[in-house]
């Protein structure tokens, strides 16, 4: 997008007061987006974000800035600008920038640009289709198709130029249902870092609208969840949200490196219980979110974070590193040139176990089977963390016994994996988008069903007395 | 800048009317952490959101590259997205209010504030902070300055400019009490530097930490309940998108029919006031409609939805002016801006006092996963105090607050005099409530 020579000048503008270390960013993304509602396609948006960010680094000091202005003029001043926030002369020059190359792993087979959009629609309608037909009940549908293709080049003071093109595509189908006074909405938003072969060939489009309406009906009619404490049996794929957020964020170094994360300094130490391991893995083939290199430049890893209940390894990037003496491995992300990137997940998962689902099941007399979770939150500094469950039920004697709404899983990330006393066999991976301060980024969680000996479920089903 | 270009396009693609929205914005932040400046950023960014009427359907389209190609991509977007709509809404374009109520927000004197003299200002507040209390271990402090301006153009020769801003100082600390860890974060929003009392948000940061130590989970059951203004507004937000006239229309609404009925406490009275002189003041919204004060619930009553003009059409009345977009790129939904909480004559103290055994909750987490807007159900972690004999006691952490948020508004037994802005714009005092269900031992 800029030429070496720029780039060059640039950086040496930005190092003129002394900085030991400068990178411009830049971005050029393609967005297309369709929704439909009850059927019926409602908006059609398409456009261009474009833009460099200018990170300048003095120690443990970070300066950055970013404009729509990628012209000489435009990023010379930015540089300048930037800059000033130091005093100092420079140490030294930069003189050559060389081109390092990575293999491009996750490339589209079918593109989307070479797909109209009424092709597109056509999935669309009969997604949405499936899930109005499937019950009167069924109120209101919604369905969402997104695709975009993000070119970034990025160069930094130490003479190197890194590119990558990233092309993502997903879509969410949402159904509500409603009975007198009563709506409950169920949805999934399945993507990939892949084309519209995703969609065709290894989604079953018609399959996910059905189980999207049925779970809506099902939460119709669940009664209220009691609330106290019981074992929890957390389910495959989207069930891995309260690992990302309740162990996940604390194993970043943007947290551990300020000494401010429950997992700070804990390196070597047992966190978890024997029967966890897990790992922050970049390199899938394809998977949401995967990158060929990381937004420093840095290429992906699989990062194993905790080996058999011990704390293995942190996700790093460079500058978080500075803090923690080491370098960064490739976990530095962000949304776009707007954001200073830091450490963050991209794929990140409790490896498989031994037990299959039904024995989990099985073998629980009382409890919670939360099927399916929503989004959580967790305080980074003291790990304390909610969930909400979409789709959960009430195990009695090694059964599932019916379903209730409304229940939330309570507790705290310095204990939660201690408790992990079953884990299955049936690895899934779904898609997501983590927030923090880097912006909202693609990432997978995941994990096998897993059940916790002991957790606070909230619920409005008065206390459970067993 | 010259917008010209595009309405000559438009005209010569065969596009009937078009709109031109336009968000310039320039950020500063600073943020300090142990004493050194761990985050500096300084942008100016800018993007053009277009839309119009292709064969009477809207298309839309937008872009940060800003070059001589940048109008032929737009229009053709608009033309290409416009083409496969096929829903039964009717584009609206809009002609113009008779009046807008226009007032000059922005404050010139923030921008020339020396950045020495903002950073200078960060240090005091966390050594404030860091020294208040030995507990203390740990603050980041940050600054946040931001100019925004808005300009809307459209072929009918409507152009409107708002242009604003504001301060967002936000202080946080950590406190450690013999391996009791507890933290507390806290932002104000600010329009005019001098405004900015240091020692208030030293004050606030420290006994927020402070006084939750010692916190545990309170015995289940049913509590009569005050909810702090930060809480209020939280749920008051989500209540608020029930009264969005796209969800009535849709069937998404548990406020349908409900016109001029009693659907919260005779004690609840909320008022859209986008004309009020703050940081988020607008005299027209994202589709040019000029924007007016209005109560939306007076004394319980709910008076009105809230409409944009493609919803107005539907129900054959004007727009409310609630036309607002997610962001500069997005669809033009329903949106609020600055929503008041009528505020009552007691303290926060005295309703303590009303309430005399029960609980106070300051903080709840989890509100997108744990809050359904739409049947009102929410399950919510929380924290707070008992309330013990009248008065603010023992710290109470990692409880659930379960209810419905329609039952809330109508169990509101009394409203304080505290009212308090928020970042989402929604100002609201303190509320005391008949009764919640905790979940805690």
């Amino acid at each position: 997008m800029i030429s070496k020579n720029l780039a060059r000048d640039v950086l040496n503008i930005a190092l003129q007061t002394g900085g030991d270390f400068a990178e411009i960013y830049l971005e050029e993304n393609i967005s297309n987006s369709i929704s439909l509602d009850n059927g019926k396609v409602e908006m059609v948006n398409s456009g261009i974000t474009y833009g460099a960010g200018i990170r300048i680094l003095n120690k443990l000091q970070s300066v950055y800035g970013y404009t729509n202005d990628i012209s000489r003029k435009g990023l010379e001043k930015l540089a300048k600008t930037l800059s000033a926030s130091y005093e100092g002369q420079p140490l030294f020059k930069v003189t050559n920038i060389n081109k390092v190359r990575v293999p491009h792993k996750h490339k589209p087979q079918i593109k989307y640009s070479d797909i109209s959009v009424q092709e597109k629609i056509e999935r669309m309608k009969s997604a949405s289709n499936i899930m109005q037909n499937y019950d009167p009940r069924i109120a209101r549908t919604m369905v969402s198709f997104a695709d975009n293709t993000k070119k970034v080049v990025i160069f930094n003071s130490e003479g190197k130029q890194f590119s990558d093109i990233r092309t993502r595509g997903r879509i969410y189908m949402t159904a509500i249902a409603s009975k007198e006074g009563a709506i409950e909405t169920s949805g999934v938003g399945p993507g990939a870092q892949k084309g519209m072969e995703f969609f065709d060939q290894e989604l079953d489009l018609k399959e996910l609208a059905t189980e999207v309406a049925k779970t809506a009906l099902i939460m119709l009619d669940a009664k209220e969840c009691p609330s106290g404490k019981m074992p929890v049996i957390i389910g495959n794929g989207f069930g891995g949200v309260i690992f990302h957020e309740a162990c996940g964020h604390p194993l970043e170094a943007s947290s551990v490196g300020r000494g401010l994360s429950i997992f700070s300094g804990k390196q070597g130490q047992k966190i978890a219980s024997d029967l966890v391991s897990a790992v922050d893995d970049g390199t899938i083939e394809g998977a949401w979110g995967s990158g060929n290199i990381d937004d420093e430049g840095n290429k992906t890893q699989r990062t194993l974070l905790i080996k058999n209940g011990i704390l293995n390894d942190y996700m790093v990037d460079n500058f978080s590193g500075r803090r923690m003496g080491r370098s960064g491995n490739g976990c530095a992300r962000r949304q776009s040139y707007r954001y200073e990137p830091t450490s963050r997940m991209s794929n990140t998962f409790i490896l498989p176990g031994k037990s299959t689902p039904e024995e989990i099941i099985k073998a629980t007399k009382f409890g919670l089977y939360a099927k399916s979770l929503g989004g959580g939150s967790v305080n980074p500094t003291t790990g304390d963390f909610n969930f909400a469950c979409t789709e959960a039920y009430i195990v009695k004697d090694g059964k599932i016994a019916y379903p209730v709404k409304g229940a939330t899983l309570i507790g705290s990330g310095k204990d939660v994996l201690t408790r992990v006393d079953m884990v299955g066999n049936d690895l899934k991976r779904a898609q997501g988008m983590c927030g923090a301060s880097s912006g909202s980024i693609p990432v997978d969680v995941g994990q096998p069903t897993i059940r916790l000996s002991e957790m606070t479920v909230g619920g409005r089903g008065g206390v459970i007395k067993q | 800048m010259n917008y010209n270009k595009y309405f000559e396009l438009a005209e010569e693609e065969g596009i009937e009317s078009l709109e031109l929205y336009i968000v310039k914005r320039y950020n500063l932040s600073i943020s300090l952490f142990q004493g050194q400046i761990d985050s500096f950023t300084n942008a100016d960014t800018y993007t053009i959101a277009i839309r119009g009427i292709y064969h009477g359907k809207m298309g839309y389209a937008y872009s940060e590259k800003n070059d001589r190609t940048t109008p032929q991509y737009l229009i053709d977007q608009v033309k290409e997205n416009a083409k496969v709509i096929d829903n039964d809404e009717v584009p609206n374009i809009f002609k113009g209010s008779e009046k807008y109520f226009k007032k000059n927000v922005y404050n010139p004197t923030i921008v020339k504030i020396p950045t020495e003299t903002k950073i200078a200002l960060l240090k005091e507040i966390e050594n404030g902070i860091k020294n208040s209390d030995s507990r203390i271990t740990e603050s980041t402090v940050s600054y946040e300055e931001s100019i925004e301006e808005i300009e809307l153009l459209n072929s009918y020769g409507l152009k409107l400019k708002n242009k604003s801003n504001y301060v967002v100082i936000y202080a946080d600390a950590v406190a450690n009490d013999n391996g009791e860890i507890r933290n507390s974060y806290d932002f104000r929003i600010f329009t005019n530097f001098n405004d900015i009392d240091p020692d208030a948000i030293i004050k606030k940061a420290v006994q927020n930490t402070l006084s939750q130590f010692g916190g545990k989970p309170c015995a289940s059951g049913k509590y009569k309940a005050v909810l702090s203004p930060k809480v209020t507004a939280s749920l008051l937000g989500f209540f608020l998108t029930n009264v969005e006239a796209e969800q009535i229309q849709k069937n998404t609404s548990l406020l349908k029919d409900k016109l001029n009925q009693l659907i919260c406490s005779k004690k609840v009275t909320i008022q859209e006031n986008p004309l009020t002189k703050n940081a988020f003041f607008r005299y027209f919204d994202d589709e040019g409609v000029a924007t007016y004060n209005k109560k939306i619930v007076e004394k319980g009553v709910l008076k009105t939805y809230l409409y944009n003009l493609t919803t107005a059409a539907k129900d054959n009345v004007s727009s409310t002016g609630n036309g607002y977009k997610s962001s500069a790129i997005g669809k033009v939904g329903i949106g609020t801006v600055n929503i008041v909480l009528k505020p009552g004559r007691k303290t926060e103290e005295e309703l303590f006092a009303k309430v005399i055994d029960g609980i106070y909750i300051t903080d709840v987490q989890g509100l997108h996963a744990g809050m359904n807007p739409k049947s009102g159900n929410f399950s919510l972690q929380a924290a707070g105090y008992l309330i013990k004999n009248g008065k603010k006691a023992d710290a109470v952490s990692l409880i659930t607050i379960a209810g419905n948020l329609f039952t809330l508004f109508k169990e509101v037994k009394d409203v304080a005099s505290n009212l308090e802005l928020q970042p989402n714009s929604i100002s609201t005092p303190s509320i005391l409530i008949k009764k919640l269900a905790i979940s805690g031992l």
